[in-house]
């Protein structure tokens, strides 16, 4: 049986990686309300993800007000298909 | 949302929900931006032709810049509203800016090439801007249509494009376009094009949202 990828197997960092298969990117604030997290705990595994190279953050201005975007890797989109894979096989789809 | 251990069907939910939550807008881009274009076109034009007809000055024409020089900060600044408020980007919003910023280019470069005639007189140049209007225009909102899968905007952009290569063929035939029909005529696709779909989306996601 496949092992879960730990970067993946938190809540939050699966929520995020989630929107992400979804969407072509999304802000930070998007996330923060689609997660219902709070902005600490989001930026924090939000990082740990970018680090891994699952997405990328673009830190840019929108007007005046400051704009995070994410967008996933190939490399996050693979992981994230290999994380379901892999859960599918535990719950014997 | 709060991190602990997760079992593989707690992962599924995660999963589901997160999914369910960022397609609740997927399959519509904003409309308020077309609306916005659509609107000043058919008001210009309206302007135009009543002013044209009232006092037969052709000078009257010089209002048609009203749509460029009204619209462009206007979509600048609804831009940056939509941007901040839908906070994500999917496939389909990436199809129709795209869409509409070549639509754009295309508008900007006729501009600059009708100016630069017009500079050595051909002043009867600037009737290539309303087959831009017709036909690019229009062939736009048949492919928007296609995009989010709105028969009523590819209705309109066909029912456009077709004006157009009519206008075309006036022209070949040395059939004079006349204000009296022509701005009526732009008028009328601009309101099929753009505002008869907006109504007709409108209805169709309050009627979903019930």
């Amino acid at each position: 049986m496949k092992e879960l990828n730990p970067l993946l197997h938190s809540q939050l960092r699966l929520a995020v990686m989630s929107i992400l298969m979804n969407v072509e990117d999304a802000d930070f604030v998007y996330l923060k309300e689609k997660t219902e997290s709070t902005a600490g705990n989001l930026s924090v595994q939000i990082d740990k993800l970018s680090a891994a190279g699952y997405l990328t953050i673009e830190k840019g201005f929108l007007g005046k007000r400051t704009r995070t975007v994410c967008r996933i890797t190939p490399l996050g989109r693979k992981a994230f298909e290999e994380y379901v894979d892999a859960l599918k096989e535990y719950i014997g789809m | 949302m709060e991190e602990k251990n997760l079992t593989p069907n707690e992962s599924i939910r995660i999963i589901s929900q997160m999914i369910e939550a960022s397609k609740h807008r997927v399959a519509m881009p904003d409309m308020r931006i077309s609306v916005m274009w659509a609107a000043l076109s058919v008001i210009t034009a309206g302007i135009v032709l009543t002013c044209c007809l009232i006092t037969g000055n052709p000078l009257y024409n010089l209002i048609w810049f009203a749509i460029p020089l009204i619209g462009i900060p206007l979509n600048i600044r609804m831009v940056k509203n939509t941007t901040a408020k839908r906070g994500s980007k999917n496939y389909i919003d990436r199809i129709s800016d795209g869409l509409w910023s070549v639509v754009g280019y295309i508008g900007i470069g006729l501009t600059v090439i009708c100016l630069l005639f017009s500079f050595f007189g051909y002043n009867s140049i600037w009737l290539s801007m309303f087959f831009y209007a017709f036909i690019i225009v229009g062939f736009g909102a048949a492919m928007q249509g296609i995009v989010i899968r709105e028969k009523s905007y590819v209705i309109g952009g066909l029912i456009s494009i077709l004006t157009g290569f009519i206008m075309i063929v006036c022209v070949l035939a040395g059939i004079r376009l006349l204000l009296i029909w022509t701005i009526p005529a732009y008028m009328i696709c601009f309101i099929v094009m753009f505002l008869v779909p907006a109504i007709i989306i409108r209805k169709k996601l309050n009627k979903a949202n019930r």
